[in-house]
């Protein structure tokens, strides 16, 4: 088999951090390979595919050796954030700017960005502006826009790592009908989408090392237990979390309303974007918010929080409070990047910062934040800034320093969103167990499987209107004991 | 969070960016060094008439463009006039003291920063950023690697401003909004949005060398941006303003005064 890339003896070193990331490290990829490189994140996977591409020593200055080193004469990439890997304010004119860039002559141009368009299944005018589209659309023209340089070889660096459900699914059947006469390598966590496509699987650990490298299907069943134990998301994981999770209570309600709602209209520039004609919220439920993009769910969120103006009946604890402030005493706000939350320099600081503001005493502060960053693992982090925390643990601090002022509800924005398995969980039992304490959690979320696994109440919002208000109905143990078909039937749900 | 304002296209838009840049440079130079009040008076309205009739935005808009430049007008030439010095007393009441020297040069004052403004809005209106730098690399030479990197920025605002909201909102919900302190605010916004931004800048340099972004010159243009006949209309028409606003400042003068130094 012909080469394509390859890396002898690799050493690299990341500036500021002890040891090398990489020791000595050899792999090879031969021409039209399917290749999925997995591991825990930090463990370099990105920093391999930039290397193995060239934009590490060539473009992003990280100091590396390696014995030999051959680099696909051509190949494109696509990165894992949509909104920082485009130049031009119009699709057509990032597509042209990759076709500028090879020289294309001007007379073809129009030709090709419509045809690539079409290659990536996007049905959209060429002149459109990108800050218009979802993420999925994004990420499908920035494929686009590589697959304008006509590589052999595309190296995928998580390109669904911050795109929906449903992205995640359209990003996966374009790269498979474009892909097949190309060599693929491709990192992703979300592998359940990819498991059908890669017929190579190179395993990683914590530090680096290539621990597995095979045929995709033996490594998946020979690793399993290590691919489960880093946080990657596996087919099968929540059936297996399930039957972990042996002392699942079912789901407990009390009958005391907490919020209620009726002919509530929340606006946003001037124009009424959510409408609740009746709704109550009792207490201890945990709701999940779901819906199409763009359906309101967050601007629900930001209704209750009274972030937008609203109209209309809207009573927290059979008050109508007027400002953000009155209402943040009692409800606590998580939103989608934790980073925009953050104030302070330390995670330390950055617990304390409610309570401070409230003028507890510096006796009461210390006793609740110590006992909070107990609880959300955060204890060796203290004395970090918040910035450097991993995307786990900045997504724990962010619901910690939310809720400790007390509150007893929580509202959250798609808190899982972009986190792997392990941490999702982590977060999912930390606020089940503040709801078993009484707690109502309201929750905008993408993924079915948490709603059937933790949601009390389901609200689906679609065009800016409540739609459905249903309880789940939660499987109990003998369900489980049923068998397999339904697991695997949840599994295709989740696939679709 | 966008402005999505639609509008006619006019010879204005057709113009050669490149040149209309010069254009506008060399006139706000020329301002400068205009002293009669009169010519100044006439190169304003002269262009006042173009920017209500050819930047081809809905009225609306462009008088809401206009407010904050007519508020400029009048704080200059008013600050001025009722402070500057001068012989022949109009009027006076403590500090404010109004002559006819201190009234005319307030008027030319304001006149300037007034043509100034229409000179920058008339440009800003009418050139698509995309258009200005693909023609800067053509006609004027600039090298791709300054222009498509303004062009990346531009990009980054927008959204710099949806960050903005969320750290507003997110602040109002842990309370820190009402802190007080400018330091401490500026802090606040500055922080997080600096460092994502960076962050962000860094990664599209990447991504754009890898889709083969470098310093090459002979790399090929999407828009060809070249001369047309649009050209020579906005050259005679610019010509013919200056010329008459010249012209019949010093041949029909409104006030007598040629020189207000």
């Amino acid at each position: 088999m012909e080469l394509v890339a390859f890396v002898d003896q690799l050493r690299l070193k990341f500036p500021g951090k002890e040891g090398l990331l990489f020791k000595d490290l050899s792999v090879s990829f031969s021409r039209g390979e399917k290749v999925l490189l997995l591991g825990p994140s930090g463990c370099g996977k990105s920093t391999l595919l930039q290397v193995l591409c060239g934009l590490i020593p060539h473009s992003v200055d990280i100091p590396m050796k390696a014995k030999h080193i051959q680099v696909p004469d051509n190949w494109g990439y696509v990165f894992q954030d949509p909104d920082s890997q485009f130049c031009m304010p119009f699709a057509d004119e990032e597509i042209a700017f990759a076709l500028e860039n090879i020289r294309v002559p001007r007379e073809q141009m129009d030709d090709r960005i419509c045809e690539l368009l079409q290659m990536v299944g996007l049905s959209i005018q060429p002149h459109t502006n990108i800050h218009e589209l979802s993420g999925g659309m994004k990420q499908r023209l920035a494929l686009a826009s590589v697959l304008a340089l006509e590589p052999d070889v595309l190296f995928l660096d998580e390109p669904t790592a911050m795109i929906d459900e449903e992205g995640t699914a359209e990003i996966w059947k374009t790269v498979k009908q474009i892909a097949h006469d190309k060599t693929v390598i491709v990192v992703e966590h979300k592998i359940e989408h990819v498991l059908d496509f890669v017929d190579r699987i190179i395993l990683f650990n914590e530090s680096g090392d290539m621990i597995a490298d095979g045929d995709a299907a033996s490594i998946f069943q020979t690793y399993k237990s290590v691919i489960a134990s880093q946080g990657i998301w596996y087919p099968g994981v929540w059936e297996d979390y399930r039957k972990k999770r042996r002392n699942e209570q079912p789901a407990s309600a009390s009958d005391h309303e907490i919020i209620y709602l009726k002919e509530m209209k929340g606006y946003r520039k001037k124009e009424a974007k959510i409408h609740i004609d009746q709704a109550s919220v009792c207490e201890g439920e945990w709701i999940a918010v779901t819906g199409k993009n763009g359906a309101g769910k967050s601007t629900l969120l930001h209704a209750l929080m009274k972030l937008i103006p609203t109209e209309g009946t809207y009573e927290l604890y059979g008050k109508q409070l007027q400002k953000t402030k009155q209402i943040a005493r009692h409800m606590a706000f998580v939103f989608q990047n934790p980073e925009f939350q953050f104030v302070t320099h330390s995670v330390w600081e950055e617990m304390a910062y409610s309570l401070r503001l409230e003028k507890r005493t510096e006796e009461e502060i210390s006793r609740k934040v110590e006992q909070l960053l107990a609880a959300f693992h955060l204890e060796k982090q203290r004395d970090q800034h918040p910035y450097q925390l991993s995307m786990g643990q900045k997504r724990r601090l962010s619901v910690a320093a939310s809720i400790i002022g007390g509150q007893k509800v929580f509202l959250l924005d798609e808190p899982t969103f972009g986190q792997d398995a392990k941490n999702t969980f982590a977060l999912l039992e930390l606020l089940e167990s503040y709801r078993e304490q009484g707690a109502t959690i309201m929750m905008v979320t993408h993924d079915e499987q948490i709603v059937q696994h933790f949601a009390t109440r389901r609200w689906t919002i679609a065009e800016g209107k409540l739609v459905h208000d249903e309880p789940i109905i939660r499987k109990t143990t003998a369900d489980e004991e049923l068998g397999k078909e339904d697991a695997s039937h949840e599994m295709e749900y989740k696939l679709s | 969070m966008r402005w999505n304002i639609s509008y006619r296209e006019t010879w204005l838009h057709r113009t050669n960016p490149s040149l209309k840049l010069l254009v506008m440079l060399a006139l706000f130079v020329a301002v400068l060094f205009v002293h009669n009040p009169n010519v100044l008076m006439n190169f304003s309205l002269g262009f006042l008439l173009l920017f209500f009739l050819y930047t081809g935005y809905p009225l609306k808009y462009l008088l809401l463009f206009f407010v904050p430049f007519f508020v400029i007008f009048v704080s200059t030439a008013s600050s001025m006039t009722m402070f500057g010095e001068g012989t022949t007393t109009w009027f006076q009441w403590g500090l404010v003291h109004v002559t006819k020297e201190s009234f005319l040069r307030g008027m030319h004052l304001g006149f300037r920063a007034l043509s100034f403004a229409l000179l920058g809005l008339l440009f800003s209106l009418t050139t698509r950023p995309v258009y200005l730098f693909y023609s800067l690399m053509q006609q004027l030479k600039l090298k791709p690697k300054y222009a498509y990197s303004f062009l990346a920025g531009i990009r980054l605002l927008p959204i710099m401003l949806e960050e903005f909201q969320t750290v507003r909102n997110a602040l109002k919900v842990r309370g820190a909004d009402a802190e007080r302190g400018l330091n401490t605010k500026l802090k606040r916004y500055a922080i997080p949005l600096l460092s994502q931004s960076i962050r962000r800048a860094q990664r599209i340099a990447v991504a754009m060398e890898a889709k083969r972004f470098s310093n090459q010159t002979n790399r090929t243009f999407y828009y060809q941006i070249g001369f047309s006949k649009y050209d020579v209309i906005f050259l005679l028409i610019i010509i013919g303003i200056t010329a008459l606003a010249c012209y019949t400042g010093i041949v029909l003068p409104y006030i007598p005064v040629t020189d207000v130094r």
